[in-house]
C-alpha cells in the first residue's frame, strides 16, 4: 500500500516536472540584427508563463527546407516564421495547422487589422498569425542635391508615371538614375505587381489569366522603352530592385528610392553624409492609387507537439505592445489593430528615419495583399519572368510575351 | 594454408568494416534511395500527409525528358565542358613553371591557390565589378580603344556571353586546384630523365611533350574527371551571379539549377528532382567512360 502510494507519488512529481512544456521558435533572418529584441521577448514570456521554455533558432535561406525536413524527421518546430507565399505553399500541403483550431476568430478580428489577417487566408481558413509587416511603396527617399540639379520639385511627383518622367529628367541631367522600380525579381513576379499598382486586372473571376490586354501591353512597353534609353538600369534584371536601389543610391549614382524606410539603415552605414541630407515625401502610387505590401507571420505546424503552448507564444509575439516595441528597433509596419493611434508609432524627432518610421509602421491597416499567387506558382511565375525578360531584351514584342505568358499560365495552373 | 588466406581475408574485411559501413550509411545508401525516388511521385504534400512515396514508374523521366527547360540546362551544362580542356592545359603549364627552382616561386604557388580558398560569395562580388556595366573590364576596353567614350556592353545580360563569362570564373577558381594537383606529380618525376633529356638535346618545348605529358597522364586523367564532372554539375556560380534565374533568356539555365528549383521551395517536388539527378549522373558517367577511353587509345599507340 505504502509502496504504490509512494509510487502514486513519485508519478505527481515527475508529471509536475514534465509539464515544463519547452517549444522551438523559428524566425528568419532576424538575427544577430534583432537578438536583444527578439531574446527580451521570450524572457518576458517566460516569466508570464513559466512552465513554458522557448528554444530560439534563427533561420536562413533554408528555412522552406529546413521546415519541411524537420517535419519528416518527426522533430517539427511549434512557431514558425514565414509569409504569404510559404504559408499558401504549406497550406496547401497540408502541413500547417488552421490557426483558428487554437484561438477563435472573433479573438483574431479584435486583434489584427482585417486586412492582413486576409493575406494568410488560405482557402477560407486563417494559416498565420500575423507579425511584423512591410508597404512595398512605403515611403519616397531622395537625394536633394541630384533634385535640385535636374531641376525637379518633389511636389510634381504625384503618380509612378511622373516618377519615370522625373527618372528621365534626372538621367539627363546628373547621369544617375532616378526610381529603379522592380521588373523581374528573383522571386516572385514582379510585373504582375506593376499591373496591379496600376489597376489592371492579372485573372478574370474563373482565374483565367487576361493581363495581355491593349492596356497591359503598353504598360509593359513603356518600362520596356524606359531601359532601351537606359531611363532604368538594365541591371534590373539580374538584380532585385531593393539591393540594386541601395547600392546606386549609396553611391550617389541613382535619386530614389521608394520603398521601407528600413532601407536607409544601409545608407546610414556606407554614406552617413548622404543620409543626413536625404528627404522624405509619401510615396507615389498607381492609378489604382493602393499601397501593396506584406506581412511576416507565426505559424503553427500540424506536426508541433504543443499546440496550445505554440499559440499562446505566438500570440504573445504578435500583440500590439510587442510589435511597437520591435517597431521601434527596426521601422517595420506593426499590423495589431490599432497601431495608427498608438503613441508609441510617434516621430520623436526630424531625423530621416524617425519621420519615416513614423509615417510607416503606422499604415499596417493600408496594406493590400494584392492579389493571390496561381497554384503551380514556381513554374507560373518563372515562365512569366522569362516573357518578361525576353520583352526587355528585345527578343519578343511586348504583346508576343504578355500573350505567351498568359498561353502557359491557363495551360497549367491547375 | 587454405585456412591462414581465409584468417587474412577475415582480418582485411574487420579493417575495411568502419569505412564500409560509413559509406554504406552516408554514401551507398543515400545514392540508392536518390534513384528510387526517381521512380515515385514524392512531394511535400507526401510529407504533410505522412504518405510515403508512391511508385510511378518511368513517368517523371518521360516529364523531365519533355521539359524544354531540363534541355537547356542539360545544353548548357555541355556547352560548360569548354573549361575543362582549357583549365587542364593551363594549370599544367603553370605547375612545370612554378616547379622551377627560382626565388619567389612559393609566392606564386601560394598565389595561384588564393582563389580556391575565396569564398563564392566573395568572388562574386569582385568578378561583378569586373563584369558590371561600368565594370573594370569595360573601362579597360576602352582605354584601348575597343569601345568609343561611353561605350559599354553588359557582358552578364547578354545571352551570348553570360555563360562564358561565369565560365571564365571557374576557370580563375578551379585553376590553383589543378595547378597544387599537378604539382605533387610533377615532383614524383625523376629528375634524371629530364636531364637525361636535355643532354641528348632536347628543347625545353619537347621535354614538355615527350617526357612530362606522358609521365604526367594518370594525373592528367584524375584533373580531367574531377574537373568534367564539376563542370557537368555547376551551379555555385550560376546561383550567385543570375540570382538563381539563369538567366538572361535561360542562356546560363544549367542541368543543375534545374534540380535545384524542383527540389527546393516548398514544392520539393523529389521525385522529379531525383530523375532529372539521375540523368545528370548518367551524362556524368558517359563522360567520364571517354576519359578513360581517350587515354587508355593513347596507351595503346606507345
Amino acid at each position: 500500500m505504502i509502496k504504490r502510494l509512494l509510487a502514486a507519488g513519485a508519478m505527481v512529481l515527475g508529471l509536475s516536472a514534465f509539464a515544463q512544456t519547452q517549444i522551438e521558435f523559428w524566425t528568419y533572418y532576424l538575427s544577430p540584427n534583432f537578438d536583444n529584441y527578439i531574446k527580451s521577448t521570450i524572457a518576458d514570456f517566460e516569466k508570464a508563463n513559466p512552465i513554458i521554455k522557448v528554444k530560439w533558432v534563427d533561420k536562413q535561406d533554408t528555412m522552406e527546407r529546413d521546415l519541411t525536413a524537420s517535419i519528416a524527421l518527426g522533430k517539427a518546430p511549434d512557431v514558425v516564421n514565414l509569409w504569404q507565399d510559404s504559408t499558401f505553399a504549406g497550406a496547401q500541403n497540408g502541413i500547417l495547422l488552421p490557426i483558428t483550431q487554437v484561438v477563435s476568430r472573433s479573438v483574431l478580428d479584435q486583434l489584427y487589422y482585417p486586412n492582413v489577417l486576409d493575406i494568410f487566408n488560405v482557402e477560407g481558413q486563417v494559416y498565420g498569425l500575423p507579425w511584423y509587416g512591410w508597404l512595398d511603396q512605403g515611403v519616397m527617399m531622395y537625394n536633394p542635391d541630384l533634385f535640385a540639379k535636374a531641376g525637379v520639385d518633389v511636389k510634381s511627383i504625384k503618380n509612378t508615371d511622373d516618377l519615370l518622367a522625373v527618372s528621365e529628367k534626372i538621367k539627363k541631367a546628373t547621369g544617375a538614375y532616378g526610381w529603379l522600380p522592380a521588373v523581374k525579381d528573383p522571386n516572385g513576379a514582379s510585373f504582375l505587381g506593376r499591373f496591379f499598382l496600376e489597376g489592371l486586372s492579372i485573372y478574370d473571376k474563373d482565374g483565367k489569366a487576361n493581363f495581355n490586354s491593349a492596356a497591359h501591353v503598353a504598360l509593359l512597353q513603356k518600362y520596356v522603352d524606359a531601359m532601351k534609353n537606359d531611363v532604368i538600369p538594365q541591371e534590373l534584371l539580374r538584380k532585385e530592385a531593393f539591393q540594386l536601389s541601395n547600392e546606386l543610391y549609396s553611391q550617389g549614382k541613382s535619386a530614389i528610392i521608394v520603398g521601407a524606410p528600413t532601407s536607409l539603415n544601409r545608407v546610414k552605414e556606407s554614406n552617413p553624409d548622404l543620409y543626413k541630407k536625404t528627404k522624405i515625401a509619401s510615396a507615389p502610387l498607381g492609378k489604382a492609387g493602393i499601397q501593396t505590401g506584406g506581412a511576416m507571420d507565426l505559424v503553427i505546424p500540424k506536426a508541433s507537439k504543443n499546440q496550445a503552448a505554440a499559440a499562446r507564444f505566438a500570440l504573445f509575439v504578435t500583440n500590439r505592445a510587442n510589435q511597437v516595441k520591435f517597431a521601434n528597433v527596426v521601422p517595420i509596419v506593426s499590423t495589431a489593430k490599432g497601431s495608427e493611434s498608438d503613441p508609441g508609432l510617434k516621430a520623436k524627432s526630424d531625423d530621416p528615419l524617425e519621420v519615416g518610421k513614423g509615417m510607416n509602421s503606422s499604415s499596417g491597416r493600408l496594406i493590400n495583399p494584392g492579389f493571390k499567387p496561381p497554384k503551380n506558382t514556381d513554374d507560373i511565375y518563372k515562365n512569366f519572368n522569362d516573357n518578361i525578360e525576353a520583352a526587355f531584351l528585345g527578343k519578343k514584342s511586348a504583346k508576343q510575351a504578355l500573350d505567351d505568358a498568359v498561353a502557359f499560365w491557363n495551360a497549367n495552373a491547375k | 594454408m587454405r585456412r591462414q588466406a581465409w584468417t587474412t581475408t577475415l582480418v582485411a574485411y574487420a579493417f575495411l568494416a568502419p569505412a564500409l559501413v560509413l559509406m554504406g550509411l552516408f554514401t551507398f545508401y543515400p545514392v540508392l534511395y536518390g534513384a528510387y525516388l526517381g521512380f515515385t511521385q514524392y512531394t511535400a504534400a507526401n510529407l504533410g500527409s505522412g504518405e510515403p512515396p508512391r511508385w510511378v514508374g518511368g513517368q517523371n523521366f518521360a516529364l523531365v525528358l519533355r521539359d524544354p527547360l531540363f534541355q537547356t540546362g542539360i545544353l548548357n551544362s555541355l556547352k560548360y565542358l569548354v573549361v575543362v580542356p582549357i583549365l587542364q592545359i593551363a594549370s599544367l603549364a603553370v605547375a612545370v613553371l612554378v616547379n622551377q627552382k627560382l626565388p619567389f616561386m612559393a609566392f606564386f604557388r601560394a598565389g595561384y591557390y588564393i582563389p580556391v580558398i575565396t569564398s563564392i560569395s566573395l568572388a562574386a562580388v569582385m568578378w561583378e565589378w569586373i563584369f558590371q556595366k561600368d565594370g573594370f573590364l569595360n573601362w579597360s576596353l576602352r582605354l584601348i580603344g575597343f569601345f568609343n567614350q561611353g561605350g559599354q556592353f553588359n557582358w552578364l545580360l547578354n545571352e551570348h556571353t553570360a555563360l562564358w563569362v561565369i565560365m571564365l570564373v571557374t576557370f580563375w577558381r578551379g585553376f590553383g586546384y589543378y595547378m597544387v594537383l599537378y604539382l605533387a606529380g610533377l615532383q614524383a618525376i625523376p629528375g634524371e630523365l629530364e636531364e637525361a633529356a636535355t643532354l641528348d638535346g632536347a628543347s625545353p618545348w619537347q621535354r614538355f611533350w615527350r617526357i612530362i605529358v606522358p609521365l604526367m597522364r594518370p594525373t592528367i586523367l584524375l584533373c580531367s574527371l574531377l574537373s568534367t564532372i564539376a563542370a557537368i554539375r555547376v551551379l555555385e556560380e550560376i546561383l550567385v551571379f543570375t540570382g538563381g534565374t539563369g538567366g538572361p533568356l535561360n542562356s546560363t539555365y544549367t542541368a543543375l539549377l534545374y534540380v535545384y528549383n524542383k527540389s527546393l521551395g516548398l514544392d520539393f517536388n523529389y521525385g522529379v528532382a531525383s530523375a532529372a539527378g539521375l540523368l545528370i549522373a548518367l551524362v556524368g558517367f558517359g563522360l567520364s567512360y571517354l576519359n578513360f577511353r581517350i587515354t587508355r587509345e593513347d596507351r595503346g599507340e606507345r
